[in-house]
């Protein structure tokens, strides 16, 4: 691509060949990315002075954090095993549901083109809702508290593993689906016994890897009243108590990287 | 008996795979359909159990008219018509004695076909069926593990086991090496002399085709324009299927 209209200048070799040398247009994207990048802090007021005369105030909160209450950890034991549980049904009963989700939206098992993208379309706008939201409206309607978390965590399931699922379908080997028609079973029937064997690996690996990502997710859920430890979380912000929050990011880290390496054992096996 | 009457396929896109085809095959006859890709071949043999659907005329499969059946007719019909493949169509992740039992699937109760359950009587059946092709001894390794010709051999006992009067085998040795398809043409020769099943089969190796089939259909463009025992299928022959071409050009290996 040639961004600005620049000569490319020619080299004579030894020989008496000669080789045009195109010119390099990295100076002018760097000009450009500064021009626009001051451009961007004047629009939007940002000041560098403002963020270093501040950045005592950042010191005192790190302090505080990387001091943890371990006093405070044991009434956090609750809050934290009712954020797994939320994060774990939400997360089964969700892959559950996405494998007929999945089904239903895959064109090569579902001939009905208005099914095929209605489900592909329920998919998409379930996906592109964010968690915190679904998670803010399920506590109107259902109370603060696990359930709004558990409903949320279950809606982003079916349309995270359902989407992965329903591409791994569509992109399934369809010779042994023919053999199974031909031998005289349904077509239901015949992705029982074709499709589901070859995207079963996947597909568990896949409810896996989004339990993992859900236990993160429930546990910021509390934020917006739907239960679990997010709900210390957003009460110790708001008292300023940073080493209760350091105790609770702690525990939460080390939750997480505990799950993950269970999920990651259990996912390498399938593979 | 298979009856063609009058048969004509044309695709959604237009194209006529079949144009008025007239064919009757009786109980225990041993077909070859030969032709050149694209003649429609593959066409021919999947209209059999419907898993291409003919557009004129009637097709008679053991006393039914295929084009009027509803879906579960379809199904009940499919269980007496086995098929084999070019590509075996395996479920490459399952052993090789899951792959044979799938062919008693229609025929379990609701719960055993969604947790596939099967009997000892149900296993019994599937091991027979691989004794007789030979690879019993291969009964519990995945398929995915197996040579061409043993899978080839697993989908034969696939067919086997379903009990059918017809085995309708779409290029069933093109993917095999010239030793590997002699033995599977024999077991093919088996069953249709033993079990007298109708074998009806695309082929590309005129060679083969001539040597174990006793009738040749010759579909050139979806017109069968030869139709007769195989001792008659001479060099003028071929030269009409082939359109012209010389057959060892594109029927040998």
């Amino acid at each position: 691509m040639k961004l600005f209209g620049m000569k490319p200048s020619t080299v004579t070799l030894s020989n008496g060949k000669t080789v045009v040398m195109k010119r390099s247009q990295t100076p002018f994207v760097v000009l450009l990315l500064v021009v626009l990048t001051i451009a961007a802090g004047k629009l939007t007021g940002f000041n560098i002075v403002e963020l270093f005369e501040r950045l005592p105030a950042l010191w005192v909160i790190l302090e505080q954090l990387f001091n943890p209450n371990f006093a405070y950890a044991s009434k956090l034991w609750i809050p934290l095993l009712d954020t797994i549980k939320m994060s774990f049904i939400g997360s089964a009963l969700g892959a559950l549901l996405a494998l007929p989700m999945a089904y239903l939206a895959s064109s090569n098992m579902i001939s009905n083109r208005v099914v095929v993208s209605l489900s592909k379309f329920f998919l998409s706008v379930l996906r592109t809702l964010p968690t915190l939201i679904v998670a803010s409206i399920a506590t109107f309607i259902l109370g603060l508290g696990t359930m709004a978390g558990t409903v949320a965590i279950f809606m982003f399931t079916i349309a995270y593993v359902g989407k992965l699922l329903y591409e791994q379908i569509e992109n399934a080997d369809m010779k042994a689906y023919d053999a199974m028609l031909s031998v005289g079973m349904t077509p239901l029937q015949s992705f029982r016994y074709a499709i589901l064997p070859q995207v079963l690996p996947s597909y568990l690996s896949t409810a896996l890897f989004s339990f993992e990502g859900n236990v993160r997710y429930a546990s910021i859920l509390g934020l917006v009243g739907a239960g679990g430890i997010g709900l210390m979380l957003n009460e110790n912000i708001g008292w300023r108590n940073y080493s209760n929050v350091g105790m609770i990011l702690l525990l939460l880290m080390v939750t997480v990287i505990v799950i993950e390496t269970i999920s990651e054992t259990l996912r390498k096996k399938l593979i | 008996m298979i009856q063609f009457k009058e048969v004509g396929l044309t695709y959604p896109n237009g194209f006529q795979g079949l144009k008025d085809v007239n064919v009757t095959i009786e109980q225990g006859e041993y077909v070859a359909v030969i032709g050149l890709s694209g003649a429609g071949k593959s066409t021919f043999i999947r209209c059999v159990n419907r898993m291409n659907e003919i557009t004129e005329g009637e097709l008679i499969v053991q006393g039914q008219n295929v084009p009027t059946l509803n879906k579960k007719e379809v199904r009940q019909m499919r269980r007496s018509i086995g098929m084999v493949f070019q590509s075996f169509n395996l479920i490459t992740r399952a052993t090789v004695l899951k792959n044979v039992l799938v062919s008693f699937v229609p025929d379990l109760p609701v719960w055993r076909k969604v947790f596939g359950i099967f009997t000892k009587e149900e296993k019994m059946k599937a091991l027979e069926a691989l004794d007789r092709v030979g690879i019993l001894d291969k009964a519990f390794v995945r398929v995915d593990q197996l040579s061409g010709g043993q899978q080839q051999r697993v989908a034969l006992a696939r067919t086997l086991a379903q009990e059918p009067s017809i085995i309708l085998a779409d290029e069933p040795v093109a993917s095999l090496d010239p030793v590997t398809a002699k033995a599977v043409m024999d077991d093919f020769r088996t069953f249709n002399k033993e079990l007298n099943m109708t074998v009806i089969m695309n082929i590309h190796h005129v060679e083969l085709a001539l040597e174990y089939a006793s009738r040749v259909i010759g579909i050139r463009a979806g017109e069968v324009v030869y139709d007769g025992p195989a001792s008659d299928v001479n060099e003028a022959v071929l030269s009409a299927i082939y359109n012209g071409q010389l057959p060892e050009e594109i029927g040998g290996e």
